[in-house]
């Protein structure tokens, strides 16, 4: 197996790099594909808790970095896909006990025994990017529609392009009302500064707040908008790159939906 | 034109080569010139022999009266050799002259002023994204974007042809004279040499606006109402 290293990551903390790469990674599990995500915010982990997979913890990616255990005794499988695998942080750690060379190493291990490994990193751009960008392939930039999640954004961009990695975006939390009334940054605008590769649009949805505390994937919830969102993410991911990108469109009443059927409003 | 002030002295004394130049003021009462001439020739009695002197009276005509008078007097007085008219240009041809020199200069300056003229430029394209610094001895010139949290510096002029979104530092560190030009102006902040500006109102539409020093402050304009140097005569290299 070959598979492919993807690296999550935004510069900026809590835009929503763990629920995207909790649900990326179920979602392409759930495809068939063999899928590790692996938590690489050594001494504030939460990968675990946002998979429900806490409990299970026995050794961590320090453990089958150092060779203190075997890959298999790292990766926890989910509780419910089967294709899923988890491997979570260290808490006990800091940042500086993995250099980039060591991930480079662990990495091609795991290129062997999976399809898709997500690399969850952690906000900044030190070590924890450092050593979450070293192996990886292909790079997502989760960024939400704040001027200040675009600049960092564009800071980590930066730092991707510098090692020979093309990024592509999924803006997260858009709020379609208030990108209508013009209160909040729309994706064309960030795509205008960012320059990269649009992957996809992600509705704010208060569904990722209860499966962020049950533990039960968001793509499993069919009502779920976002969960929806990051479905068609990962097929794109998967290889069906004509999937168009829907834009979240606020739910209108119904004079405006008769408006847009006639063609009078876009 | 030199002449010499009434109530200084109408006569001045200068020696031209081998000869002697008398400057006087025509104005003045030939009495008066005859014994400021006495005054000054009186202490060059020796050198004043058989010299040739010309008198100057700060008019290329007329006044020959007064000459005439004046040379006789130095002749039997002083006995200097000759004395004549200074011969003037006409103001005229002086002017004419005058005029072809900056005639040439113009012309020079026109035709190549710029031909040996290094100048270093830094022309890059691509954006500039948050966090990345880009540093230009003299011009620097963007095909592209600079981003929020970008810095772009130059010694010189900064032209974006693209959208200025970042910090962009033109005339570091002394040239107030410089510009800051973007096709599309919203920067987070501008200095120029010395001077800091923030917080500038981004105009409505996309117009291409540049910023420059006037009276102390910066001031941004609409960069093709303004034409700042649509009004030099002639192309110059800067």
């Amino acid at each position: 197996m070959d598979g492919k290293i993807i690296v999550v990551t935004s510069g900026k903390g809590g835009v929503g790099k763990t629920t995207a790469t909790a649900s990326i990674g179920a979602a392409l599990a759930l495809e068939g594909k063999k899928v590790a995500v692996v938590d690489m915010d050594i001494g504030l982990r939460n990968l675990d808790v946002v998979m429900g997979l806490e409990n299970r913890i026995v050794f961590n990616i320090v453990d089958a970095v150092k060779g203190r255990c075997k890959l298999k005794q790292a990766a926890i499988k989910d509780r419910r896909i089967d294709n899923l695998f988890l491997i979570p942080a260290s808490q006990s750690d800091n940042k500086n006990v993995l250099d980039p060379e060591e991930m480079v190493r662990f990495s091609s291990m795991l290129r062997r025994h999976f399809d898709y490994v997500f690399m969850d990193c952690p906000a900044g751009i030190e070590r924890g990017f450092e050593n979450s960008v070293a192996a990886a392939d292909e790079a997502l930039v989760i960024c939400t529609p704040e001027v200040a999640a675009v600049r960092d954004a564009d800071r980590v961009i930066g730092l991707l392009y510098a090692r020979s990695i093309t990024p592509k975006l999924v803006v997260n939390r858009i709020v379609p009302a208030l990108v209508e009334r013009g209160d909040m940054l729309s994706h064309v605008d960030m795509v205008d500064v960012l320059s990269v590769e649009l992957i996809g649009l992600v509705e704010m949805d208060d569904q990722v707040v209860v499966s962020t505390n049950t533990g039960v994937p968001l793509v499993m919830q069919k009502t779920s908008k976002a969960g929806a969102a990051f479905r068609r993410i990962a097929m794109r991911l998967n290889g069906q790159v004509d999937l168009p990108i829907q834009v979240p469109e606020a739910s209108g009443g119904l004079f405006k939906k008769f408006r847009s059927k006639f063609g009078l409003k876009k | 034109m030199k002449t010499t002030h009434p109530e200084k002295t109408p006569v001045r004394l200068k020696g031209v080569g081998n000869s002697l130049c008398v400057m006087l003021d025509p104005m003045t009462s030939a009495d008066h010139l005859r014994t400021e001439l006495e005054k000054l020739f009186t202490g060059l009695k020796n050198e004043v022999e058989n010299a040739r002197v010309t008198i100057d009276v700060g008019a290329p005509e007329g006044y020959d009266e007064l000459i005439d008078e004046l040379g006789r007097y130095l002749k039997e007085t002083f006995k200097v050799g000759s004395v004549e008219r200074a011969r003037r240009k006409k103001p005229r041809s002086r002017r004419i002259a005058a005029e072809s020199k900056v005639d040439r200069l113009r012309r020079r300056d026109m035709e190549r002023s710029w031909h040996d003229y290094r100048t270093d430029v830094l022309m890059l394209t691509g954006r500039v994204r948050s966090g990345q610094k880009v540093t230009a001895r003299k011009h620097l010139l963007i095909l592209g974007d600079v981003n929020p949290g970008a810095e772009v510096m130059a010694g010189g002029d900064i032209l974006i042809m693209g959208s200025l979104l970042g910090t962009a530092i033109a005339g570091h560190p002394e040239g107030n004279e410089n510009i800051i030009l973007a096709l599309d102006f919203r920067p987070t902040q501008v200095q120029i040499g010395s001077y800091v500006a923030a917080g500038l109102p981004a105009s409505p539409v996309k117009v291409t606006e540049f910023a420059h020093v006037e009276n102390g402050n910066i001031v941004v304009e609409n960069y093709l109402e303004a034409n700042p140097f649509g009004r030099l005569p002639w192309p110059q290299a800067r």
